[in-house]
């Protein structure tokens, strides 16, 4: 119970720019401490010194040194004072936090389009991951972004086009590439090269993109229950305390931030306050 | 649970207060009441007729604003509040409730539950209903319910009921030569509940408008009204003693070059930034939405299986404060009349 709200010390172990305004930071753990092990979809909040404390997700869940990694945007007050932060910079950290993850389990075997919005790939890195790793999965990838400047995780791009099919779509046009528009405008076409309709789609993006996925897959026959969408809410405990990421009677921070979407329909059903 | 006659307030307020600090409603200049530090000499608000302190007594475990632990520039440290014993006397079965329910939601919390820890409770049954309230209606009172306060008052005309209602409550009495209390005063206790619930003014508006809640059928557009009468004064959330939202903020400290001090501060729903995030993406963002969010909070159906309860305790404090007029009352008879 003590510690419940308290940070532990970390450190910044690596850092590289990894599209406009987006880096991503390698964190270890300092001295003796150790980082609890984490499962993908969960995530954990981020001390910066002096500038406060946010959610972000893991990009690669802690090893067993207890390093790990996050893509991370530079939109606020708090992300603009990171990003005047260096390697070897002291911050604190709490986490893992969130029970609703990625159903790894219910996933194994199936065929499973994920679809990325933005920086929304980063929360999916690791289910990606732990699903390359099941050779019975089949799995494909559709990543939106506004243009090839504002996208991110290229290493790990790299080397999962050698490992599934990815369509990388644009909102605006581009040269190079014949994926203009959404992700959802090209959804024929990557499951062409999937071999057919999906078992399972995970996403995470723009709430909008999420829900117009998640209708789209509702109306072409999958079921709810195998639609699962990455939730993004303010927080200021990631315990179920603070009261900020309420969505109808649940609190993304516990019961979150991975919900099917028929979980989230019957939350959403419940008020209109989501 | 032992029952004693007390003849006189103060013989308890002095030997309760030998070893604890006392705090218990009492009126100031301006009419209105307020938890204040109390002893053998006070007058505590002890009316059969109860007028509820403005304040519940929520923030005297969730504090209105306190530090969270500190940085000294290589290490976040803990800042447990040290709390002296302290006993909250009269406190009414509305706020008992109130506490029970936050107890729950922050047993995980040390900071609450240090303050909570070191607190004697006692209760005091309300022998008449408040302007307002509505505690019957919402399994609240009047009279204190079981395992909500360790000592339990009420009023006699040949002088006080006392109960020891937990083992805490009984150690706090000892030493205070008390005679047992005549045999059938808790029989007739139990009794005079229901009577002293009959008393109270017609609620079922509240029963209707929870109804109502709870089918979802609210059109949005009575909640927008509302909305527009909604100032985000946070003056319900603040006085509602079940609400329990919090804001973090850090400011520097002198300690080391970064060294800072990280702070929580009570926040509400009903503020248009509650919700949003950096990027601008704000699901709190219609003012509508938030004060459906405040009532979904309170009444809905969706909280009876963690909690036991709902939220709302019947108190009527927001229905007193809000300047807007979408107090518990004026909502649920709004809400109730599109049934």
């Amino acid at each position: 119970m003590n510690g419940l709200l308290i940070p532990q010390p970390i450190r910044i172990a690596e850092l590289y720019e990894d599209g406009e305004d987006s880096r991503h930071f390698t964190f270890e753990p300092v001295g003796d401490t150790s980082i609890q092990q984490a499962k993908p979809g969960q995530f954990f909040n981020l001390t910066v010194p002096g500038h406060g404390e946010a959610a972000f997700t893991y990009l690669s869940l802690p090893d067993s040194d207890g390093r790990c990694s996050a893509l991370i945007r530079k939109v606020g007050d708090l992300t603009s004072a990171l990003f005047e932060r260096s390697k070897g910079d002291l911050l604190g950290y709490r986490g893992p936090f969130g029970q609703g993850i990625w159903p790894l389990d219910q996933l194994k075997g199936k065929r499973v389009l994920v679809l990325a919005g933005g920086c929304g790939l980063a929360p999916l890195a690791s289910i990606i991951e732990a699903l390359l790793a099941d050779n019975e999965t089949q799995l494909g990838l559709i990543y939106g972004s506004r243009d090839p400047a504002n996208q991110n995780l290229e290493r790990e791009r790299a080397a999962w086009h050698k490992q599934l099919p990815i369509i990388e779509a644009f909102d605006l046009p581009a040269a190079g590439t014949k994926y203009i528009g959404t992700p959802l405008n090209h959804i024929d076409a990557i499951l062409a090269q999937l071999g057919g309709e999906p078992e399972a789609v995970l996403t995470c993006g723009p709430e909008v993109m999420m829900n117009a996925a998640a209708d789209l897959f509702i109306k072409r026959g999958l079921s709810g229950d195998n639609i699962w969408l990455a939730l993004e809410r303010r927080m200021h405990c990631g315990v179920g305390l603070c009261g900020h990421c309420y969505l109808g009677s649940s609190y993304v921070c516990v019961d979150g931030p991975v919900y099917s979407w028929n979980e989230l329909t019957r939350l959403r059903g419940t008020t209109t306050a989501t | 649970m032992r029952a004693y006659l007390l003849e006189d307030i103060p013989s308890l307020l002095t030997h309760l207060g030998k070893d604890r600090q006392l705090f218990a409603p009492q009126h100031i200049e301006d009419g209105d009441l307020h938890w204040l530090p109390a002893d053998a000499a006070s007058e505590p608000a002890l009316d059969s007729k109860p007028l509820l302190p403005l304040s519940s007594p929520k923030a005297f475990f969730f504090a209105e604003r306190e530090t969270l632990f500190r940085f000294d520039g290589s290490n976040f440290i803990e800042t447990l509040p040290e709390v002296e014993p302290q006993a909250l006397f009269g406190v009414r079965s509305c706020d008992l409730c109130a506490i029970t329910y936050q107890d729950q939601f922050f047993k995980q919390d040390p900071y609450y539950q240090a303050r909570r820890q070191a607190t004697l409770l006692i209760g005091l049954d309300c022998l008449e209903p408040c302007d307002g309230g509505f505690c019957p209606t919402v399994d609240a009172g009047p009279f204190v319910r079981e395992g909500m306060a360790d000592l339990i008052l009420q009023h006699h005309e040949q002088g006080w009921l006392l109960i020891a209602a937990s083992d805490k409550g009984k150690k706090s009495i000892d030493g205070l030569p008390l005679p047992p209390a005549p045999s059938d005063w808790q029989v007739q206790r139990e009794r005079h509940e229901h009577e002293i619930a009959a008393r109270f003014p017609d609620a079922t508006h509240i029963e209707a408008g929870v109804q109502f809640l709870n089918s979802g059928e609210v059109a949005a557009t009575t909640w927008e009204a509302m909305g527009l009468q909604c100032l985000s004064c946070s003056g319900c959330t603040s006085l509602c003693p079940s609400c329990s939202c919090f804001a973090t903020f850090e400011h520097p400290t002198e300690e080391a070059d970064n060294g800072f001090e990280r702070e929580r501060c009570w926040d509400s729903c009903l503020y248009e930034a509650f919700q949003r995030e950096a990027s601008g993406h704000n699901p709190g963002a219609k003012a509508g939405a938030r004060v459906e969010r405040f009532w979904f909070h309170k009444f809905s159906d969706d909280y009876t299986a963690e909690f036991g309860r709902y939220g709302c305790v019947g108190c009527g404090r927001c229905e007193r404060i809000c300047p807007g007029v979408i107090g518990v009352h004026s909502v649920m008879k709004r809400i109730s009349a599109q049934s």
